[in-house]
């Protein structure tokens, strides 16, 4: 699998005339669905936890170019985690995100270090026995995770007294997040470490030949992708107030695939982007009424074939042209 | 600006005065309904009564002299969806109450703000567990007890058979019955001597039967809706079984027929009495309930043949209690259908009969089901 972040040595956050216009649209997007309200405010809130799961994700997938189907498996360990921390034990949210993460992170360390030894299909496979066995976890130890019933009654984000009830204020803290899950993922790319994981994608062989220890950036990199799963199924508990198995199912592989290449795996800001794409996009289609799967579908293929690098990347095609119009003339 | 234009530019003007006025005097029912994904056989039955339901109010001038409408959302059977489609309909198309499918854990996901916005939730589902939740919702489902505890009964007052083996598919309905089932039979005598699972799209249960056989049961107990049990009827013949009683959950019409066909009166099943009506209305002797009954029957016939009745039945009831709240209070607004509603009394629809009150806000509180067999092709009660 060779990505963006393997080819390209340029730069990955731009501030060009292109990138100033993708952001200012970004920008506005975010403006009019905040100006707007409604029910858009709350596609926008998941498409935000969704991007922070995209962005872990990213790491695995996009800089280390490894497959994992079983991102959900974190994602369920941080929703239940901080569910059970707070209806049961009463402990503040943001206390029960954090440890949460940590939970999930000590749990991707102790399954990530036999399971990464497994390359190409076989790892994809273990990954997704991984998210299998832990949906069925979450549907069979009732006394822990209530089964289907599913987890209520749990608290908004907050911190002491001060709890974020407000739809709109929900969305700005999400998207603060998202940003600083973003912010962190630009910073660790571009380092030495980022640059061992890109080296790992190009090619295992050649990595290993100056001096990268495969298994352990493997590891780190696996551990990095569940610490975001589990912010993002905190961060769903938190701000829907419920969750079931069903959140946490092979549905979440799905969406979040597609998201991923959607927005441009590798890239950095492509994971959020593809997640408030691919959850805007049904709402954009919903007035198809009963073919609007249909015209979602058809939409996300048209946007592979003419985008296969992902939404992310399309920039670089006019870029591209502006280099290459001298060469030509040349 | 010359004539036409001046008049072309009023009446543009007045189709976009007149369109949400129309929109506005209609009463909007808004309803998250699984129609792709697992729940999706369940809440398209729900879906449909839903409309010959409101089509029949309409017919007779609506509710307050508005029209009742319609607003079908599908939450893809996904608590994440259901959240989406309830904030939208509440937010874009301002629905006064919810008439919602079968998808729990999707109406459980939503509870919190549609109790906050006091809007009453009409749920094919069982109920939310928050106290707060629970004020605004109202269960039309048979608790999962009643489908169980009618082949219980049946097994303990017309056989002899004393031994049982489950036969439940993973689905959250199966999990919440096999539970049930396993507590339930010593209530009733019985021994649960094997418990075996299957996954819906399994091709063969032969295994499965073969070791409820050998543990000594005399009947297969199954748990879980769909065709699967259509699968078991031919393993059971294929395998010599003819001693052994299969003992299905309620199911659409279609399968029990062509289960039926297959095993004749070894396969028996609990089903609502309006699904056998479907055949012949006299199997339904209370004067209250049958008439009740008719109207549903004929508006089911008229606009989708012999589509299956008993899902749709109760989401019918569902629409005609809500206009009959709706009309006792005088007003649409959550807080006083809500109050109306819990202060109908016993009601017989035609899927069951009702009593919600303040403290009962799940429905149906005798048991709906009656035992029943496929005959000549045609679902009959067993006597």
């Amino acid at each position: 699998m060779t990505s963006p972040a393997i080819t390209s040595t340029r730069p990955t956050i731009k501030f060009d005339r292109i990138s100033v216009i993708l952001w200012i649209g970004a920008a506005v997007l975010f403006a009019g669905v905040f100006a707007y309200g409604g029910y858009l405010i709350t596609v926008m809130q998941l498409a935000m936890i969704y991007g922070v799961f995209c962005i872990g994700l990213n790491f695995f997938m996009g800089y280390t170019g490894q497959a994992s189907f079983g991102q959900n498996a974190f994602a369920a360990i941080g929703g239940y985690g901080t569910a059970i921390l707070c209806v049961q034990y009463n402990m503040e949210p943001v206390l029960a995100l954090v440890t949460s993460m940590v939970v999930a992170g000590v749990a991707a360390l102790v399954v990530g270090y036999p399971t990464l030894r497994l390359r190409g299909h076989y790892l994809a496979m273990a990954t997704f026995a991984l998210g299998l066995i832990t949906y069925d976890i979450s549907v069979q130890w009732t006394s822990l995770t209530q089964g289907y019933m599913g987890y209520a009654g749990i608290p908004p984000l907050g911190i002491g007294s001060y709890t974020i009830e407000d739809e709109r204020m929900k969305l700005v803290c999400l998207t603060v997040l998202a940003l600083i899950g973003l912010w962190i993922s630009q910073r660790l790319r571009n380092s030495r470490f980022g640059r061992a994981l890109r080296a790992i994608s190009g090619s295992e062989p050649g990595a290993a030949a100056l001096g990268i220890k495969i298994s352990r950036y493997k590891l780190i990199a696996f551990v990095i992708a569940a610490l975001y799963a589990s912010a993002s199924g905190s961060l769903f508990a938190h701000t829907v107030g419920f969750i079931s198995p069903e959140v946490f199912g092979l549905h979440m592989v799905v969406v979040t695939f597609t998201m991923l290449y959607v927005g441009g795996v590798g890239t950095i800001a492509g994971p959020l982007v593809g997640a408030i794409v691919a959850s805007l996009l049904p709402e954009i289609v919903r007035s198809t009424g009963r073919f609007q799967d249909v015209a979602y579908a058809a939409i996300l293929l048209l946007m592979l074939i003419f985008a296969p690098k992902g939404l992310y990347a399309v920039g670089d095609l006019f870029r591209s042209r502006k280099v290459d119009k001298p060469e030509t003339r040349a | 600006m010359n004539v036409k234009t001046t008049l072309a530019a009023a009446l543009a003007a007045s189709a976009f005065a007149v369109l949400p006025a129309t929109a506005q005097d209609n009463i909007k029912i808004g309803s998250s309904l699984g129609l792709t994904g697992y729940g999706s056989l369940t809440d398209g039955h729900w879906r449909d009564g839903l409309e010959i339901a409101i089509a029949a109010v309409n017919a007779k001038g609506g509710v307050l002299g508005k029209k009742l409408e319609l607003i079908a959302e599908d939450n893809k059977s996904t608590p994440q969806q259901a959240v989406v489609v309830y904030r939208k309909m509440m937010s874009d198309d301002k629905v006064s109450a919810f008439d919602s499918g079968c998808i729990s854990a999707g109406n459980f996901a939503a509870a919190s703000f549609v109790s906050k916005a006091k809007l009453p939730m009409f749920l094919c589902s069982i109920l939310p567990r928050q106290p707060d939740e629970q004020k605004w919702a109202f269960s039309f489902l048979p608790p999962p007890k009643f489908e169980v505890d009618a082949r219980y009964d049946y097994l303990k007052s017309k056989t002899e058979v004393r031994k049982i083996g489950l036969l439940a598919d993973p689905s959250p309905y199966s999990l919440l019955m096999r539970g049930i089932a396993e507590k339930a039979a010593a209530e009733f005598g019985l021994e649960v001597v094997a418990n075996e699972t299957y996954q819906q799209d399994d091709s063969d249960f032969s295994v499965q039967i073969g070791r409820i056989n050998s543990a000594g049961a005399g009947a297969i107990i199954m748990l879980g809706q769909g065709n699967a049990v259509v699968t078991v009827a031919n393993n059971v013949k294929n395998l010599g079984l003819n001693k052994i009683l299969v003992l299905g959950s309620i199911n659409e019409r279609d399968i029990l027929v062509a289960t039926g066909n297959v095993l004749g009166e070894q396969f028996l099943f609990p089903s609502p009495l309006i699904q056998l009506a479907a055949d012949d209305i006299n199997v339904i002797t209370k004067p209250e309930s049958r008439a009740a009954a008719e109207p549903f029957i004929s508006a089911m016939k008229a606009k989708f043949g012999s589509s299956d009745s008993s899902m749709a039945s109760r989401a019918w009831d569902s629409i005609m209690m809500m206009a009959a709240a709706m009309k006792k209070a005088n007003a649409t607004d959550g807080t006083a259908v809500r109050d109306a509603f819990e202060a109908l009394g016993h009601y017989d629809g035609a899927g069951a009969s009702y009593d919600f009150s303040k403290e009962q806000h799940v429905g149906i509180t005798k048991n709906p089901y009656v035992m029943a067999l496929v005959k000549d092709g045609k679902l009959v009660l067993k006597k």
